[in-house]
């Protein structure tokens, strides 16, 4: 009885609580918003929640940022979950659009009721940066061959005299090299592998796909930002993540062999330039490729899809998704280069928007 | 309060009013249905959970024992436990290792040395230390006390290697078992040490003054008089504090690097618990990979049930072993 | 006991006894200073080592063998509570430290909702307020369901059904906090496919909360005396509302605190969460439908992240989350100590 008024207190304050937080996180101090273009006038009302891929997350959330601005009406919430999962939630229907780097398997086409049933379209596009941190190597140069050795396991020191060879200078520590991958079921694991596969064949061995090959060095980590994290808190490690993680996290990145012999950079010219030779499909969706020509082609660049349901879902919801993807494809296509990610090609940019107009 | 209610045996209980009304029995009955209504929905959870982790069982086979992979959802899957159960167990093993003498020196000192009010104030603290959340261990796990381990490991590897235990030939340092282990320690630590606490206070008064009649240093009181009569006891706290160790997930799975094999050098970076797996790979599963979740998840339910029956055993024992003495 | 071991004094001084320790640890610094000896880890454990041998060596002197052996007993027990001490000061001050730097008003105003993990804007209200109502929940089914057990078993329980009820509450000490997730999983979210919710969490949290309300409860309830239920008997109350009227209130003090160790308990769990109440971004106020976040979800995700933004906000929230399961729990043992029931 003595405790009747604490109790009534504690709901007081409960109730107190919960009437005053605000989910607004527009910082108050920005100067401009940017222009909504030819967008304004979405006045849709709808809550689109998406997962998958953490390899777009980082451009993906700042455009769901600055679309509250083109369609104020319109909530979208994005989980960087990984392909996989994202995956896996579109085709039980618990997510209204997915992010994956890889196109859907037949497989996965059937599970979502069949091949066109689920609009996949490539929204962003990136390079897939290998990251590392060893304090005492500001620039680290790694071949193709150098680079399958160490994931795969054959190359376990930093010393070792492939790595040598690939940054004649360097003071190279006489450390082990800790490999980090990706624990889930990832397209950035994909690529890749497929990219290890394609660019030094007699080394990487191991099968290519989703989930990290088993029997290979290192230790898991999930999410892009896990392994970047892991390698941010062990020198000596190394790992593989979409190029805004180490760039945002301060971790070094290193510079890849490409197959003209000149060791790239992953930025924006360089990932656009290896996107040109791409071979586009006629579903839309696109064949990487690893082995790009030009001089300046940073290899290890692919896209990133945008997958939701064509038909068969709430229609509300699929005109509101359809209105992001052509804004996405256009005018958010300018914050790529400030985010790190390359923007579309319009070779490739062109026909999504096309598959996304009505 | 009384003289003639005292001299009745304790497990009779109060004198009943006579006969019983109406409100009596429905309340008796009320009570009574609510146990059962609590024992049923946890019966129809396990049902639950043994069926949905059939499918993943069954089409695993033994493999689901043996198999060290976990790629439930790939085609053809592979998985089973066989690491995660493996790194459990070493990972809890090492931590009591780690936890056990310092709970039960700590609990000593409150009961054998400490004046009555500082052994008070060690207690709340001991308290504070199990009050804070498994994902604060984590994160400061992470964050602090892991980077600042690497040395430690590193003169572990290098000065005791030849131990298989702590070889590490890669020379790599970071989120071991080894790591886990340690965090792991901090949290059973409040567990043991509180319980054997207790168990030492149990001990009968008179044992003490006995010892130390015979001319015993304080030592020879703990080793001669209170340890003997409290082993059960404290065993019972032991276990208590591998149950606790076995189930923990969220600091581990923010200590440990996965992977995914046995391997007995605790130093080297990488490992997997049943708890920590699942924690980490639930959000990514397919229908199958869920499945197989919680059939590793009854792997662990068993675990720690056959450790909490043992405790029970052992801990009844020690309670009668008290009241002999 | 105390104060009979104080009987005992050996001939060595404290004086003495301080000076040979002190001798060995300025051994140290000589070896540290001359010697290729360094590292501040290596100069505490060498000091620890050679103080220690001083301080023995002292002892050995002037009393003989098993003063010794007693001395090194109290030295390596003492050491214990130094370790236990060191390592709860090193949790709570790095997490305090770490914690108030970036706590502020925005923190607790503000969601997650369009945060990037760079940003270093966003906040944990909508965890606080999904905390706030799945552990309320829990309480609500929790705390009723466990008074009414402990009742049950002490009042009424008899013959195999109570032993069966006891074992079962035992059992449930020993459950993982992740198979208690995984119950309601199975059963709920998945079983009767009801989805995640904070009412998914608040029953898994339940689970946890129950053995724990059940056996503070029937702890305390077995200790109302006798003849205060003989006394209300005897003015011809029936039983039932002797055990309302008479027992609980009596107990009431004693259930207060183990309800209060319950949540503390709970409050900080955050494995069952990740696969019922799973997480959101935003601010939702509803527990029955659809995902929520909490407040050991949010330090968990922010945790993983490699961005020092986000790592900074998971301190915060580690920081408000110790502070509320260390209040509940010096709260209880403060109603403990005011009403001693025995």
């Amino acid at each position: 009885m003595r405790r009747r008024p604490a109790v009534a207190l504690v709901l007081a304050l409960s109730m107190a609580t919960v009437a005053c937080g605000t989910d607004d996180n527009t910082p108050r101090t920005s100067g401009g918003r940017p222009s909504s273009g030819n967008f304004a006038g979405a006045g849709d009302q709808a809550t689109l929640s998406g997962a998958g891929a953490t390899f777009p997350a980082t451009i993906v959330q700042e455009w769901i940022k600055q679309y509250k601005a083109v369609a104020p009406g319109v909530t979208l919430n994005y989980q960087p979950v990984g392909s996989g999962a994202g995956i896996q939630q579109l085709t039980s229907r618990t997510v209204d659009f997915a992010g994956s780097d890889v196109a859907l398997k037949p497989s996965e086409q059937a599970a979502t009721g069949g091949a066109g049933n689920v609009v996949q379209i490539p929204w962003t596009a990136g390079g897939l940066a290998v990251e590392y941190n060893l304090p005492e190597v500001k620039a680290l140069r790694l071949s193709p061959n150098a680079l399958a050795g160490i994931f795969a396991g054959r190359i376990s020191r930093w010393d070792d005299p492939a790595v040598r060879a690939d940054n004649p200078g360097a003071r190279l520590p006489a450390k082990g090299i800790q490999v980090v991958h990706r624990s889930d079921g990832s397209g950035t694991t994909q690529v890749f592998t497929e990219y290890l596969k394609a660019a030094s064949p007699g080394i990487w061995g191991f099968p290519i796909g989703k989930d990290w090959p088993a029997g290979t060095a290192g230790t898991g980590a999930k999410g892009s930002d896990g392994v970047t994290a892991a390698v941010k808190q062990s020198t000596g490690a190394i790992g593989y993540a979409e190029v805004s993680f180490p760039r945002q996290a301060g971790l070094g990145v290193a510079t890849v062999r490409n197959k003209a012999g000149q060791y790239v950079a992953p930025t924006a010219p360089g990932m656009s330039a290896a996107l040109g030779s791409a071979i586009r499909k006629p579903d839309g969706t696109l064949v990487p490729d690893y082995t790009p020509e030009g001089a300046s082609a940073y290899p290890i660049s692919t896209t990133s899809y945008l997958m939701f349901y064509a038909s068969g879902a709430d229609d509300t919801k699929t005109a509101a998704l359809e209105h992001f993807a052509a804004w996405a494809l256009t005018e958010g296509q300018r914050l790529a280069e400030a985010l790190d990610y390359a923007p579309l090609p319009q070779s490739i940019a062109g026909p999504a928007l096309a598959a996304v107009t009505p | 309060m009384t003289v003639q209610l005292d001299a009745r045996p304790a497990e009779v209980g109060p004198l009943a009013p006579p006969g019983g009304n109406v409100g009596d029995r429905l309340f008796r009955r009320l009570t009574t249905i609510i146990a059962i209504t609590v024992l049923v929905v946890l019966g129809v959870m396990t049902i639950f959970l043994v069926t949905r982790a059939w499918p993943a069982l069954r089409s695993a086979g033994t493999s689901f024992l043996t198999e060290r992979q976990w790629f439930p959802d790939a085609s053809p899957a592979r998985f089973g436990i066989a690491a995660l159960v493996w790194g459990t167990l070493v990972s809890s093993v090492v931590a009591l290792a780690m936890a056990v003498p310092v709970a039960v020196g700590s609990a000593l000192y409150v009961t054998e040395y400490a004046r009555p009010a500082v052994g008070r104030w060690i207690g709340y603290l001991v308290d504070v230390l199990a009050a804070v959340p498994s994902v604060v261990y984590g994160l400061w796990g992470l964050l602090f006390l892991v980077p600042r381990m690497v040395p430690a490991q590193r003169w572990l590897a290098e000065h005791m290697g030849f131990v298989p235990f702590f070889s590490n030939p890669e020379g790599t340092y970071g989120k071991s078992i080894f790591a886990a282990s340690v965090i792991l320690a901090l949290m059973v630590l409040p567990i043991v040490a509180a319980l054997s606490r207790e168990v030492f206070r149990q001990v009968p008064r008179q044992l003490r003054e006995a010892a130390l009649a015979l001319g015993a240093t304080r030592w020879e009181v703990i080793r001669t008089a209170v340890l003997p009569s409290s082993r059960s006891g404290v065993m019972g706290a032991v276990i208590l504090g591998l149950g606790r160790a076995l189930g923990e997930t969220i600091a581990v799975a923010l200590v440990l690097a996965a992977t995914f094999d046995v391997n007995v050098a605790i130093l080297r970076p990488g490992g997997n618990t049943i708890a920590a797996n699942i924690a980490t790979k639930f959000g990514e599963s397919g229908s199958v990979g869920r499945s197989a979740l919680i059939a590793s998840g009854l792997v662990l339910f068993v675990i720690t049930l056959a450790v909490t029956v043992v405790a029970r055993r052992v801990v009844r024992s020690s309670g009668q072993a008290s009241k002999m003495a | 006991m105390t104060g009979l071991t104080m009987l005992r004094t050996g001939r060595l001084g404290r004086a003495q006894g301080v000076a040979a320790t002190l001798a060995g640890v300025a051994l140290t610094a000589v070896l540290f200073w001359l010697t290729p000896f360094q590292g501040r880890a290596d100069f505490v454990v060498v000091a620890y080592v050679l103080g220690t041998v001083g301080y023995l060596g002292a002892a050995a002197r002037e009393e003989g063998r098993r003063s010794v052996v007693d001395r090194l007993a109290g030295v390596l027990i003492a050491t214990t509570v130094a370790v236990v001490l060191l390592a709860l000061g090193s949790v709570l001050v790095y997490t305090a430290v770490r914690g108030v730097k970036v706590m502020s008003i925005n923190f607790f105003t503000h969601s997650m909702n369009g945060v990037g993990p760079r940003d270093s804007t966003g906040g944990a209200y909508h965890a606080i307020v999904g905390t706030l109502e799945q552990v309320l929940l829990a309480a609500v089914i929790a705390v009723p369901a466990g008074l009414v057990v402990a009742v049950y078993l002490t009042e009424y329980g008899r013959g195999r059904l109570a032993g069966v009820v006891r074992t079962m509450v035992d059992m449930m000490v020993g459950i993982p906090s992740i198979v208690a997730g995984l119950f309601v999983y199975a059963f709920w979210v998945l079983g009767l496919r009801r989805g995640f919710s904070g009412f998914a969490a608040a029953m898994a949290l339940s689970i946890l909360m129950l053995p724990i309300v059940v056996r503070s409860a029937e702890e305390t309830i077995r200790l109302v005396p006798d003849g205060l239920r003989e006394a209300s008997y005897a003015l011809g109350i029936a039983r039932w509302r002797t055990t309302l009227r008479v027992v609980l209130p009596t107990a009431s003090a004693g259930i207060t605190t183990g309800v209060m160790l319950a949540v503390a308990r709970v409050t900080g769990e955050t494995a069952p969460l990740l696969l019922t109440a799973f997480g959101f971004d935003a601010i939702h106020n509803d527990p029955f439908h659809g995902p929520q976040s909490s407040l050991p979800l949010f330090v968990f995700s922010q945790a993983s992240s490699a961005f020092d933004t986000a790592v900074d906000r998971a301190w915060a929230g580690a920081l408000t989350l110790i502070g509320v399961v260390v209040l509940l729990t010096v709260a209880a043992r403060l109603v403990t100590l005011r009403n001693r029931l025995t």
